[in-house]
């Protein structure tokens, strides 16, 4: 069984990524490949579930750091919804929850993209 | 207030309890985590408090893999545990060059605005530890953690 499963399906216009498993400075490079594939296509909307992420380490917050400016500036952002406890005090050990938008639900956070119109 | 009254890194004995030598490859850190988290929870750490125990051995090894050994994954890591009532002490030992750590806080948002997808690994380790200290010991250089347990 692999360590990390990431895969994403597009709902209403929004990107939606789910993390799966263990994901650290070994399986980063993935993820960060599936953002870049994101934006190359337009894809500025991004919800990052993460409700079977079970561990976080910074090389994984590092890249939403490090793309988020670009996708604000296209009109769009990267949300994280449904992440278990443990995982939520990693991002929250950093400050990031009170810088990202962080939603219980997927169908919340795809919902508050419907009134933001993504640049190209 | 502590549970354990003294907290003072004399306590701890002057050889680990437990060590290991790894490669400085980035598929052992799961390895590495797990043995953490099984040492610190056998220890009486809370399993919060080992999981996250296990997240700052995880930052430290990546550092030293990405930025000391400058992903060489031919090179050798030790890692050592001392135990000691409410608490332990790992070190991590290494050669290659000594990780650049900036004293001042980590301000994301300038790291955001200069598209930055690193620096926040020693966060975590200062975060979650009670002490993060870098030094050499006998010649090799050492991330040295401690943390103390929680009161109850």
């Amino acid at each position: 069984m692999k360590n990390f499963q990431i895969r994403s399906k597009i709902v209403n216009g929004v990107a939606v990524l789910y993390l799966k498993g263990h994901l650290d400075a070994h399986q980063v490079a993935r993820f960060e490949k599936e953002i870049v594939r994101l934006i190359r296509d337009s894809n500025f909307k991004i919800v990052i579930n993460g409700q079977e992420l079970n561990y976080i380490t910074s090389a994984g917050m590092g890249i939403i750091m490090g793309y988020i400016d670009e996708v604000r500036e296209k009109g769009g952002d990267i949300k994280l919804c449904s992440l278990a406890e443990r995982v939520y005090e990693t991002f929250d050990l950093v400050g990031f929850t009170e810088i990202y938008d962080f939603v219980a639900d997927e169908q919340v956070a795809i919902e508050k993209f419907s009134h933001v119109p993504a640049q190209s | 207030m502590s549970r354990w009254p003294l907290k003072n890194s004399a306590m701890f004995p002057p050889n680990p309890d437990f060590s290991i030598t790894i490669l400085s490859q980035t598929q052992l850190l799961k390895m590495v985590v797990e043995l953490t988290r099984h040492i610190t929870t056998l220890f009486n750490f809370s399993a919060p408090e080992a999981q996250k125990i296990s997240l700052a051995i995880d930052e430290a090894v990546t550092n030293v893999i990405k930025h000391s050994y400058c992903n060489d994954s031919d090179q050798q890591i030790t890692i050592e545990y001392f135990l000691a009532p409410g608490g332990v002490k790992i070190r991590i030992f290494y050669h290659g060059l000594p990780p650049e750590i900036a004293d001042e806080e980590v301000n994301i948002g300038k790291m955001i605005k200069k598209k930055k997808k690193g620096g926040l690994g020693v966060k975590l380790m200062k975060t979650i530890m009670d002490t993060v200290v870098y030094k050499t010991i006998d010649g090799r250089n050492c991330c040295e953690m401690i943390k103390w347990q929680k009161s109850i």
